[in-house]
């Protein structure tokens, strides 16, 4: 089938649920349980298909998968096994069956393995981790792959992430083509935000065989949406449309595009690009014949390499043009302690926060590096990734010279991801290379070799081809090569700057490859570093430098980059510029301390909930050599009792409580800086575990009910949300923990919490457990073991500290 | 049905509604956070892709006058239209009442979209002031989105002459939240909006609804609505 695609005209068939409908299918009847009660019906609907004249038929097994076959009715019949297999069975019975009665054998004609989507929502938004989608879709391939399928279909999905689990559960159990279709909506978005150029990025990187479109939109609608995917897709195209929009009439929904008019549709998209065309939803076996009378002896264009570089997200796509990329380098370790202790404590919020602050400096690219020796860095890389992805949109480099970290990060990054990096070492590259062609990453490629770095151009250049052939060797093309020429400081040679820049230029014009460089190396062991850095970086981006890795933080840098934009005209009207311009001069106004804030003492900082206040007020009473315990006992804690007691007699509110908190927080970073420059640490009153129970992803109760405990004090372990009871105990136990506290938002969800304790309890744990959240009520907490119902935030505060007095902790 | 304006949204929120679910009643909220609210919306509004979708069905609820506390003295049936088996058969008897004398029923679902989850959460690592009155603003935004579908579906109704009754969902009252399987699978709510069902029949975006919404001839009961019409009178968010 590899050789027909994109070479011949192919058609798939048509919708199936509609058709079986009609012979009787009832409503919330399942369709795939068909393929063992009414094989017959089925292999006579694949059998129309073919005679109409399609060359791939899709299975019966669009819903099959784990989670839904539990939901099945006599679930022990209904297997994932059985029904792939009884489903993949039927198409090739039929196909023998029509090939009998047409005397035809050179008509191709396959058996599609029809993967749907899991209906489940992927964490972190949901429920289902990554692994558990592979798995599940594992399961399917390895059946469909045993019974004999052609291809896999993947189609219907509408989440990024749950298709690469889906395509790597495909190519990692099979070798048969992989055809993904996804179902857009009228604005070419996907459900979880995806375009059409960031799928398509991500699923060219993961090497599928062919795209497209199917569902969610009849062929007029697909009309519009198609150019966006023949511009940037270098795959043949596949377009299985509804047979137009739904209508509801007596509570069915209808599709009521008559055949003539969607052959019609469809020709026209065939003309546009597609290669492969068939329908979905509300097709029948007429309008596929007449697609096929239509269309089949269209000639197709061919398929050119738009030979794009390209990474993306979750949501976009970034190209490597002629406008060169900023890619903030701020989280990485090298040379930064409080990050490296951030990465010791687990602290990834410090991690997430310095991602924030380079994306609103205007970093479009997040350098990710979590290499320190003392922790379990892939582990690191992977919530590092996972963590920032489920709150920001930028793509990610994958920064590491750990080839177990770097698969673990590739794995878990959902879109299509840079990779630093490679260079010309045998080892780099066995070792780099392949897993960079699996996860389909842009490849950072340093130009040295076992001989180090070269001191002249040609040398330089030299390793850039070994590297760019022995790249091809491993299937990855040049437009997923990016080369760093290498930045030496000048105060070590003189011509440094030259040859990098030279071997820049004839990198990116001669040997038409993108490129990298990590600027500010050039200034090393010079005074006023960023005056040099920023010229360098000017100079660079004029001689080819497509992504510099800079500190967006840094102004004079982001001055440059805004400047040269508008000078090479890819800054229409200069707004860009202009508006960077009045930014800066906003956060010049913003920073000028003006006489009231001076004034604020601290607790009125925390009690007005104003952040940057009480950190100058924590910075000038430290500075008063005032004892950190004191600042702490004296006069923040006081104010922050000033505020629960007006949160408890109802004249403050949840966000002031939060705002306070907030300032709190600020004057806590305050005293941890003056405290770590002394060598010191802060000391913490005791430990406490808090969760979301199992089942639960509802925690913003959790997270507050944490920060406040932290405000006063306390050291808190926090387990996330959806936590089993085993995890809990696990912790309690490890950490000798004395006070538990968990969180729960449904009924459906409370068992767990009585679980919970129970296990506590039976293995003897000796602690005290306070529970809260909207379904729970003082009856309920007493019912279920229980030692304390908080009914609001304050109420855990106030007990934690009952028992630290107590000296119960 | 299909898309609902967030633009429109955003203009239609009940900032009243807001400072209810953070706990503020009875009086206005102090001038920083009635400033944050606003600034939460507008990001909101950015952000959010409200997406609905509904199905009308015959209706037939029975209810055992004499016996009003047992669930089972309350039963309402689906149909589609001129159809005679019921497509969904519910044992409630709250929903039985809200449906009291309604000769049709509209199944809705909403959904506000992930974007607005994902904004939750980048507040809770932030800014937790933020994300408190994030989560407030998100409840009171998709109530927003479901009275803008409710009053398309009343000007549909009223020209017929009839009436709409306030909106019930799974959870309310007596109707267990397993009923949630059946919306779900009546209105495909996944492949058509992008609505999810977790194990534990949570919805996922989570600022999102499903509904039933009674359609009468008789004006009557169609005022009576949403806390008033709750017996959890100890809840910290009764609306006054």
């Amino acid at each position: 089938m590899r050789n027909l695609l994109g070479k011949e005209i192919l058609f798939f068939d048509g919708g199936m649920g509609t058709l079986l409908q009609e012979r009787g299918l009832q409503a919330g009847e399942i369709p795939e349980t068909w393929n063992i009660l009414y094989p017959e019906k089925i292999r006579q609907i694949h059998k129309e298909y073919l005679l109409a004249g399609c060359n791939i038929v899709k299975a019966n097994t669009f819903g099959v998968n784990c989670f839904k076959c539990k939901e099945m009715p006599h679930s022990a019949e209904y297997t994932v096994e059985s029904l792939v297999d009884s489903g993949i069975r039927l198409v090739k019975e039929a196909i023998v069956e029509v090939r009998q009665e047409l005397h035809n054998n050179e008509r191709p004609m396959y058996t599609a393995l029809d993967i749907g989507s899991l209906g489940k929502l992927l964490k972190p938004l949901g429920e289902l981790t990554f692994v558990q989608a592979y798995e599940a879709f594992r399961e399917i391939v390895i059946a469909g792959d045993k019974a004999g399928a052609d291809c896999i279909l993947i189609e219907t999905v509408s989440d990024s992430y749950e298709i690469k689990a889906a395509v790597l559960a495909a190519k990692e159990n099979s070798s048969l083509p992989v055809i993904v279709t996804m179902i857009f909506d009228e604005n070419g978005k996907l459900l979880t935000g995806g375009d059409v150029a960031s799928a398509t990025a991500m699923l060219e990187g993961l090497g599928v065989d062919a795209i497209g479109f199917n569902c969610g939109l009849g062929p007029e609608q697909m009309k519009n949406l198609l150019p966006q995917l023949t511009n940037c897709c270098s795959l043949p195209i596949v377009i299985n449309p509804n047979a137009g929009l739904p209508v509801v009439i007596n509570g069915k929904t209808v599709y009521n595009v008559a055949p003539k008019e969607f052959a019609q549709s469809v020709k026209i998209l065939v003309e546009m690009g597609a290669s492969v065309v068939g329908g979905c939803c509300g097709t029948t076996p007429e309008h596929i014949r007449e697609v096929v009378t239509l269309c089949q002896n269209m000639s197709i264009q061919p398929i050119s390499d738009k030979n794009l570089t390209v990474i993306s997200s979750y949501n976009h796509a970034v190209y490597f043009t002629r406008k060169p990329l900023i890619i903030g380098e701020r989280i990485n370790p090298t040379g930064k302690s409080k990050f490296k202790q951030a990465l010791r404590d687990h602290d990834m919020e410090y991690i997430y926060k310095e991602g924030l602050v380079q994306e609103e400096k205007g970093a479009q690219i997040l350098d990710v590096n979590v290499g320190l020796p003392e922790i379990d860095e892939p582990q690191l890389m992977e919530e590092a990734v996972t963590g920032i992805q489920a709150i920001m949109d930028l793509p990610l480099q994958i920064d590491t010279s750990d080839t177990v970290a770097m698969e673990r990060g590739l794995r878990c990054y959902n879109g299509k991801p840079m990779l630093n990096s490679v260079n010309g070492k045998k080892e780099s590259m066995e070792s780099v290379f392949p897993i960079a062609k699996k996860y389909g990453a842009v490849v950072v490629c340093l130009c040295l070799d076992e001989s180090g770095i070269p001191e002249t151009v040609e040398g330089r250049l030299a390793i850039a081809e070994k590297i760019v052939k022995t790249a091809a060797a491993y299937g990855i093309p040049k437009k997923n090569l990016v080369m760093d020429a290498l930045v030496l400081t000048i105060s070590t040679g003189a011509e440094n700057a030259n040859i990098t820049l030279e071997t820049l230029r004839r990198i990116r014009y001669e040997m038409g490859l993108h490129t990298v460089l990590g600027v500010s190396n050039i200034s090393f062991g010079l005074p006023e570093r960023s005056r040099i850095n920023t010229a360098f970086f000017t100079m660079a981006m004029h001689n080819g430098l497509s992504a510099g890795i800079v500190n967006p933080s840094s102004e004079p840098m982001m001055a440059a980059y805004y400047s040269f934009n508008a000078l090479i005209g890819e800054d229409e009207q200069c707004m860009e510029y202009i508006n960077q311009c009045a930014q800066a001069a906003d956060k010049t106004a913003a920073a000028a301390p003006t006489a009231k804030d001076k004034s604020l003492t601290l607790e009125d900082a925390i009690i007005k909930g104003l952040s940057e206040s009480a950190y100058q007020a924590t910075t000038q009473l430290l500075e008063q050599n005032i004892e950190s315990l004191t600042i702490i006992n004296d006069k923040l804690i006081p104010a922050l009792d000033v505020v629960g007691k007006g949160f408890e007699e109802k004249k403050m509110f949840l966000p002031q409580l939060l705002m306070s908190a907030d300032a709190a927080k600020a004057s806590f970073e305050a005293i941890k800086e003056a405290l770590s420059k002394q060598g010191r640490k802060s000391e913490s009153k005791a430990k406490i575990v808090i969760a979301t129970v199992k089942g639960d992803i509802h925690d913003i109760g959790k997270n507050i009910v944490k920060t406040l405990l932290e405000n006063y004090g306390f050291d808190m372990i926090d387990l996330g949300k959806d936590v089993a009871p085993e995890k809990i105990l696990e912790t309690v136990q490890e950490h000798h923990v004395k006070l538990v506290g968990l969180s729960a938002l449904m009924t459906t969800t409370v068992v767990n919490m009585e679980a919970t304790i129970k296990l506590l309890r039976e293995n003897g744990v000796d602690c005290k457990i306070m529970v809260g959240g909207a379904v729970l009520t003082q009856e309920y907490a007493d019912m279920i073991g229980a030692d304390f119902y908080s009914k609001d935030a304050m109420g855990s505060v106030r007990y934690a500290n009952e028992l630290y007095e107590a000296g119960e902790l | 049905m299909g898309a609902i304006d967030s633009k429109v949204v955003y203009e239609m929120v009940n900032r009243r509604e807001v400072y209810r679910y953070l706990g503020i009643q009875g009086q206005m909220p102090d001038q920083s956070v009635c400033a944050l609210v606003e600034e939460v919306l507008l990001e909101l509004m950015q952000c959010m892709e409200p997406r609905t979708i509904y199905k009308v069905y015959d209706c037939d609820s029975v209810v055992d006058k004499l016996d009003k506390q047992r669930a089972d003295t309350g039963l309402v049936k689906l149909y589609y239209a001129k159809q005679e088996n019921p497509v969904m058969v519910i044992k409630s008897r709250n929903l039985a009442d809200n449906l009291y004398q309604c000769t049709k029923v509209v199944l809705m679902a909403a959904t506000l979209g992930v974007n607005v989850d994902k904004l939750l959460q980048r507040y809770e690592i932030i800014h937790m002031a933020k994300a408190s009155i994030a989560q407030a603003c998100g409840a009171a935004c998709i109530e927003a989105c479901c009275n803008l579908l409710q009053e398309q579906i009343r000007q549909q109704a009223a020209q017929q002459g009839l009436y709409l009754r306030p909106r019930f969902s799974a959870g309310y009252g007596d109707l267990p939240l397993e009923t949630q399987k059946d919306i779900f699978a009546q209105l495909e709510c996944t492949k058509r909006i992008g609505l999810t069902l977790t194990q534990s029949l949570l919805m996922l975006p989570t600022k999102s609804v499903t509904a039933f919404i009674g359609i009468t001839e008789n004006h009557q009961g169609c005022y009576i609505g949403k806390c008033a019409s709750c017996n959890k009178v100890d809840c910290a968010f009764r609306e006054m």
